[in-house]
């Protein structure tokens, strides 16, 4: 009934994570079993429940931008300046840092979260906002608090910037599109790029996401939820996803991206083809307020991208899990797992690499579908780590130890968000046609 | 080729907005040429260089939900969507109980929500310095102790696209996208793309936004882009118009009902427009600033008007960004000049937003409902404010008066902050 898709292919990698920057120290990373989470070193974290996260270390944001657009650098956020680092990356793994394609034929889908203000940046405003007895004043905010933050504080915080930077950065002048839906926000854009592409809208799409919950205010906001992992003093093994004893997520940062890119385009050009995306679904539990999720999402979105890749569970090389580490999230999930792939789903290998990389919320699906092509790459599913008791009620083939063969070439890769809003997506090595 | 695929209708509409909580009381104030900015009263404003709005008035959310109460941690942008999206299915005659619940979706262009502000401010400045530094250790007991976690959670700007679904049990694909003053557009350019791909048949889209909150208008003002005519607010918004001087701030949400058209017709559901057109692109240029001979307002102008096959030639009535702001509406007038050409001069261009002030995310959804009901009523809403012409804007802008027009087939342009820009076609909807 509709047009044959054109086919969508990944030709490029870019990370900026708690576990390297670049593919090559993250694989290493991951293939090791390394755990990214440690305690917090850019932030004191004393007053918080929390005291551990997967900081990104070591990264020069001035590095990853031509000297002529270090000034911009003041005006992005964190979240910004990691996303910046991940488009670098992406172009020269992709090989196109200095044979651009149509600048009308390449675009730009991101997932950010809302991004919460640097305290710096509000502190003196909010000194200087209190009346003679110290309650907010709105009358001096306008008068002598709001003139002393930075005249472009808003920029600098819009969660569309990480697109409008790098589009600006790498001349992407093709459709261009922000997503903001928490956990499923880089799936979401990733799955949305390969559509957009598909329909012939664009030949090249730079995909991803990215978010830096390392910041006071995250955190507590994290906290305040009673969603982190009390295990501060055992950094490395407090995020177990699927395992008995885990205890919560742990909050992180990072970016990551892909370039997708039609297969012909791709072909033409001669360019290395770590795999095809051919499946993408998306669903929600639509559960009643304050009901319990069930995972209708997950079920919905998973069945979905099978269908859409014409694949049965039984083909599929490893499931490339959402597993936050929460109680009640991993069983959910574990459960629509069962549900969808059914005998399968005790078999299949599953790796949760946020049990090494933290919970970067927003980035997470791109960090962790980046994981999942460089499996793809090597033939191994890196081990999910921190899983030595299987919860019995997950009944899961999670991966521990030392990497496992991948068996079948292909991986779905899933993220969902607290609401049950799920995206999935698939990709298989590439077949020659 | 094009012809086989999937076609779009649109089946259910709702809005609520500075000029009113209904589609027919909006309709109505946009027709006879109601401003609906006035002076701020959710905080005090008098010390801001801009102390003018478009608030919504008189709404109450018990107005379009049974229990108001479950809602009540949750930000202006959810509540008004939920009003908008529970006109827009009422509209649509959709029972979403009876229909395949994994094909109904939600795609929204939705920003944040309200930040505790005094809250947050107060415990900021207890936790700094007289010269502002921050002493993060107490700021992290005092927010993990005054900070309200639901409160908190209900800002992520995922949270009205995931109550839309709880209220309507969609369990198909559920998205927001955030591409600022674009977003709402852009939603439902993608919900459109998702069901002609087959992925679902029936999309709640829209958007739904306030910025109406200190932040955001210190934000806007520190940026100076909003209008400081304190004293006149109706008068404030004046796309195109020589005295212009920036935008105002206004709040609200439009959704609309997408549906497949057979899926449409088979319950018998009445069709208020079909969706033909969608284009999507960026400036690429700079952030502060739109490219000034609109690069990407053109492609996308030509974009959606290639996914529609129409010429310029085939479009009767174009809904304009037109903010209010100097460079903005001077460099969307040199975009419709260069994808139009001679055809510029011919079609009417009006900015709701002389009325309705900027819904920033929220905007395009009530911009393309406007475009429905232009088609539907055969009146265009004014440019209001247009006073003084700018010899550099010399298209018909519409001033002042609506104006009795057939129109067919409209285009609604929405460009964002950062240079994306996405442009919408609708047409009447024809066998």
């Amino acid at each position: 009934m509709n047009r044959a898709p054109r086919r969508v292919v990944i030709t490029g990698l870019g990370v900026v994570s708690p576990l390297g920057i670049g593919k090559a120290e993250f694989w290493d990373a991951l293939a090791a079993g390394r755990s990214g989470i440690a305690r917090l070193e850019s932030i004191d974290p004393d007053g918080l429940p929390t005291s551990i996260g997967g900081e990104v270390r070591g990264y020069d944001p001035k590095k990853f931008v031509p000297t002529s657009q270090r000034k911009n650098l003041k005006v992005m956020a964190r979240d910004i300046q990691l996303a910046v680092g991940a488009a670098r990356l992406v172009f020269e793994d992709a090989g196109l840092s200095d044979n651009r394609p149509d600048p009308q034929r390449i675009g730009i889908d991101f997932g950010a979260s809302m991004i919460s203000s640097e305290l710096n940046d509000l502190a003196a405003s909010a000194v200087r906002s209190r009346d003679a007895a110290d309650q907010f004043d709105y009358r001096k905010w306008g008068t002598e608090a709001m003139g002393h933050m930075p005249p472009l504080w808003l920029l600098k915080y819009l969660p569309n910037m990480p697109s409008c930077h790098i589009s600006i950065l790498y001349d992407l002048q093709g459709p261009s599109n922000s997503i903001t839906q928490a956990e499923a926000a880089s799936n979401l854009a990733i799955g949305e790029a390969f559509r957009i592409i598909a329909r012939g809208a664009a030949d090249v799409m730079v995909a991803g996401g990215c978010d830096s919950k390392i910041n006071p205010l995250a955190l507590i906001r994290l906290c305040l939820l009673e969603a982190c992992s009390r295990r501060n003093d055992a950094p490395a093994e407090a995020c177990r996803p699927f395992d008995s004893d885990r205890d919560g997520m742990v909050a992180a940062e990072g970016a990551a991206a892909v370039m997708l890119e039609e297969l012909e385009h791709a072909r033409r050009r001669g360019a290395r083809i770590y795999g095809e995306l051919v499946g993408f679904g998306t669903g929600c539990d639509a559960r009643p307020a304050g009901a319990a999720l069930d995972g209708t999402g997950y079920r919905v979105a998973l069945a979905a991208a099978l269908r859409d890749a014409g694949m049965t569970p039984g083909a599929l090389g490893y499931y490339n899990a959402h597993g936050a580490g929460t109680r009640e999230g991993d069983l959910v999930e574990a459960r629509a797992l069962h549900d969808v792939f059914g005998d399968h789903a005790a078999r299949i290998p599953v790796s949760a690499h946020k049990s090494g990389l933290g919970n970067a919320m927003a980035g997470c699906g791109a960090l962790e579908f980046v994981a999942g092509l460089l499996a793809l790459e090597h033939g191994l599913i890196p081990p999910s780590l921190n899983c030595p008791r299987p919860d019995p009620r997950c009944r899961l083939n999670v991966v521990t130890g030392t990497p496992r063969p991948l068996e079948r070439p292909s991986f779905v890769s899933v993220n969902a968000t607290r609401l049950g809003q799920a995206a999935a997506l698939i990709v298989r090595k590439l077949e020659d046609a | 080729m094009k012809a086989t695929r999937r076609r779009v209708v649109i089946t259910g509409m709702g809005m609520v907005t500075p000029i009113g909580n209904s589609l027919d009381e909006t309709w109505d104030g946009l027709q006879n040429g109601r401003s609906g900015v006035a002076r701020i009263t959710r905080f005090p404003a008098d010390t801001l260089p801009t102390q003018i709005a478009g608030e919504v008035k008189n709404f109450r959310l018990g107005d379009f939900v049974a229990a108001p109460e479950s809602f009540q941690h949750c930000g202006h942008n959810t509540r008004y969507a939920i009003a908008a999206a529970s006109m827009a299915v009422r509209h649509s005659g959709l029972d979403p109980e009876r229909i395949d619940r994994t094909r109904l979706g939600v795609y929204l262009g939705s920003g944040e929500g309200q930040q505790d502000f005094e809250n947050f401010i107060t415990i900021l400045a207890h936790a700094s310095s007289a010269d502002g530094n921050v002493d993060v250790p107490r700021f992290n007991r005092l927010g993990m102790e005054h900070l309200h976690p639901m409160r908190e959670l209900e800002q992520e700007p995922n949270m009205p696209s995931g109550h839309l679904a709880e209220l309507f049990g969609a369990q198909g694909p559920n998205s927001n996208c955030l591409t600022a003053c674009a977003a709402s557009s852009q939603a439902i350019g993608e919900a459109l793309e998702i069901i002609r791909r087959g992925d679902a048949d029936v999309m709640i889209s829209g958007g739904a936004h306030s910025m109406i909150h200190p932040l955001g208008l210190t934000g806007f003002n520190l940026l100076t882009a909003l209008s400081t005519h304190n004293k006149n607010p109706a008068s404030a918004s004046r796309p195109f118009d020589g005295d212009r001087d920036g935008f105002i701030l206004s709040e609200g949400s439009g959704v609309v009902i997408l549906e497949e058209l057979e899926h449409a017709r088979r319950r018998g559901a009445t069709i208020h427009g079909e969706l033909i057109g969608y284009g999507s692109t960026a400036d690429a240029f700079r952030m502060t600033d739109a490219h000034p001979e609109g690069r990407g307002a053109i492609a996308a102008i030509r974009g959606a008007l290639a996914d529609a096959e129409l010429t310029p030639g085939d479009i009767q009535y174009i809904n304009a960004h037109g903010t209010s702001t100097g460079v903005g509406d001077l460099v969307e007038t040199v975009a419709i000049k260069a994808a139009f050409g001679a055809e510029a001069y011919r079609v009417p261009v009006s900015s709701i937003k002389s009325m309705t002030g900027h819904l920033i995310a929220a905007a395009g959804s009530v911009e393309l409902i406007t475009c429905l009901l232009v088609i539907r009523d055969g009146v265009i809403p004014p440019t209001i404010n247009y006073e003084h012409p700018d010899p550099q804007c010399d298209l018909d802008y519409v001033p002042n008066t609506a104006r009795e027009a057939r129109v067919d087939v409209a285009l609604s342009n929405s460009f964002g902050f950062g240079g994306q820009n996405v442009c919408l076609v609708v047409r009447r909807f024809t066998e």
